[in-house]
């Protein structure tokens, strides 16, 4: 079994090395976000916030814009599924003798091997930035982290896939779902000073408290306890572990 | 004595098959024995149900009713065992092709268990076999359409399977690549692998088969060798073009001729062509005779003998060439 999970990452692996192309084009956005809107506003900000945001700008944003490229990614990672079935892979792999289950753990695995890649190329352009993060002892926090994370999207974009069947079903799911997701998490702003209505819908998003812990391990500023984050962002991944599983088996 | 009874041993059983997709039968009571080492043809149009009947073999549908063995091993309950001992080609494309031919064999050989330095060995067996070694890292999407067609083949070919399944192997092709793909199909039957195709090429089918199936809305019409099916139809077939054909049909029902009208022509099927024609030229009085024309049955006029209507490849290959368009893009 872990031979055959082995198998079905090694051809997501060796497709992700064809596709430097889209790796590089993907770190486009954040680094805009980063580099623009992050500089622009840090000095915007440095006057009136830093007591709000507990540091810079540019500091308290980058883990948010972490988590927002994780997000997408591995929630694309959920398409190459809906390519396969259109290309016909995917019958080449339930017709070889091995589970169900290896297919979906390893297609999982792919996507957050992808995922975390490309966290970390954001880590290290914002250290290139001047973005000071915590010591290397939050680094397992900063990985735990990205891993519930990034699981937890690509099993959603598994899931999705196994139910839409079409490209424009995706886009919808992207621009209706996640989106408002990202959004809604303090990604890009912090949740105290929010009014009331908007911090409703912002501590019921789950992703919430995925950018709390990453902004907690990576330059140790947080709103919400991170056993909290952390606990709420596990059962979140494990719910979308099960959904994605119990779809993909489905089909 | 044990040889012989290896020979005769059904690489394939299918007992009273049927499946049924909501309101439509697409496989009606299907039962069929192929033995072991012998390329067997389902011959139909499309729509048939053929494609139904090796994905069901395959283990990628359940049949609604019937059973079906393969090797020995049952296709529902003993799903995993059979899919290890076959290799199948799909009707449609299912490579990687951003990956290279030698990363698709690979994925597949490590899918189906095969030790590292045995799946070094058996990729550039089966590349050399379907002579496309030299493109062994080039990437498939640079590939045309007759060669991927060749490297899905070998694809199927690289765990050794006992049964092969090719589900119309040369759809889209151009003739040239068919005679191709035919010649590796035949070599296969050299190293004992059974192969069950599917296909709506009558000359396919007429070429590689040992044994065809001819398959009609889901039901098989009639099954033999190509020579059996074209003998039991009569050793002749005669067209005749005349200025009325109802009456010359008319009368040579009369003189105990099986005579049928099909396209504005009488088909005819008799043991000896040259004895029957003096014969209908004597009762053809009052009707002017264009042409006369006779050949020995194709496979084309026993599909026509036993379903009644005409078989229309083009037709069906019109229709997959918008298929084709927009799978292969």
């Amino acid at each position: 079994m872990i031979h055959d999970i082995y198998t079905i990452y090694l051809r997501e692996m060796l497709r992700l090395r064809r596709q430097r192309v889209r790796l590089v084009t993907t770190i486009v956005m954040p680094l805009l976000w980063l580099g623009i809107i992050g500089n622009a506003f840090n000095n915007a900000f440095k006057t009136v916030g830093s007591s709000l945001l507990g540091g810079d700008f540019l500091s308290f944003l980058t883990p948010g814009i972490l988590i927002m490229t994780m997000v997408f990614t591995a929630t694309i990672s959920g398409i190459t599924t809906v390519f396969d079935r259109e290309f016909g892979f995917l019958k080449e792999m339930l017709v070889a003798p091995i589970k169900r289950e290896s297919i979906l753990i390893g297609k999982m695995f792919g996507g957050v091997s992808q995922a975390i890649l490309q966290g970390i190329i954001i880590i290290v352009l914002a250290i290139f930035m001047g973005v000071s993060f915590s010591g290397a002892s939050s680094i397992p926090g900063m990985l735990l982290t990205m891993f519930l994370v990034s699981i937890a999207f690509v099993s959603l974009g598994l899931a999705v896939a196994s139910k839409i069947k079409s490209m424009e079903g995706f886009q919808m799911i992207m621009n209706f779902l996640i989106q408002p997701m990202i959004f809604l998490s303090g990604a890009f702003y912090p949740v105290k000073t929010l009014p009331s209505w908007l911090k409703i819908f912002v501590r019921i998003n789950p992703l919430t408290y995925g950018v709390d812990a990453m902004r907690y391990f990576a330059i140790g500023i947080n709103e919400f306890n991170v056993i909290l984050d952390l606990t709420i962002l596990a059962i979140f991944s494990i719910l979308l572990i099960l959904l994605g599983g119990h779809f993909f088996r489905k089909t | 004595m044990q040889r012989v009874e290896k020979m005769q041993r059904q690489a394939i059983k299918i007992e009273g098959l049927v499946k049924r997709f909501n309101d439509i039968i697409a496989v009606n009571e299907v039962s069929l024995e192929i033995n072991e080492g012998e390329i067997f043809a389902l011959l139909g149009p499309n729509g048939a149900g053929k494609t139904t009947i090796i994905s069901i073999l395959a283990t990628l549908l359940k049949p609604t009713s019937g059973r079906a063995y393969v090797n020995g091993y049952n296709v529902v309950k003993e799903a995993e065992k059979v899919r290890k001992s076959i290799g199948i080609v799909f009707q449609d494309p299912s490579l990687d092709d951003q990956l290279t031919a030698r990363e698709n064999l690979d994925i597949h050989a490590r899918l189906y268990h095969i030790p590292k330095e045995e799946r070094r060995r058996r990729i550039r067996e089966v590349l050399e076999m379907v002579e496309l070694y030299e493109r062994a890292d080039s990437l498939v999407k640079t590939f045309s359409g007759g060669m991927k067609r060749r490297l899905e083949i070998a694809r199927g070919l690289m765990h050794k399977p006992s049964v092969l399944f090719l589900d119309e192997p040369t759809l889209g092709l151009d003739p040239q690549t068919r005679r191709h793909i035919w010649n590796y199909i035949k070599k296969l039957k050299n190293e004992g692998v059974t192969v069950l195709l599917t296909t709506h090429y009558m000359e396919e089918a007429d070429s590689l088969a040992d044994r065809i199936a001819i398959i009609d809305n889901g039901k098989i019409v009639v099954f033999g060798t190509p020579s059996e099916l074209k003998d039991s139809i009569g050793g002749d077939v005669i067209k005749i073009r005349c200025s009325n054909v109802s009456k010359l049909k008319d009368r040579l029902h009369e003189n105990g001729f099986d005579a049928k009208i099909i396209n504005g022509e009488i088909i005819l099927h008799v043991n000896v062509a040259e004895k029957v024609i003096p014969k209908i030229f004597s009762l053809s009085s009052g009707i002017e005779i264009h042409s006369i024309m006779y050949k020995e049955p194709s496979l084309e006029d026993v599909f026509l003998h036993y379903t009644g209507r005409a078989y229309r490849e083009e037709e069906a290959s019109g229709i997959d060439r918008i298929r084709m368009r927009m799978v292969r893009r």
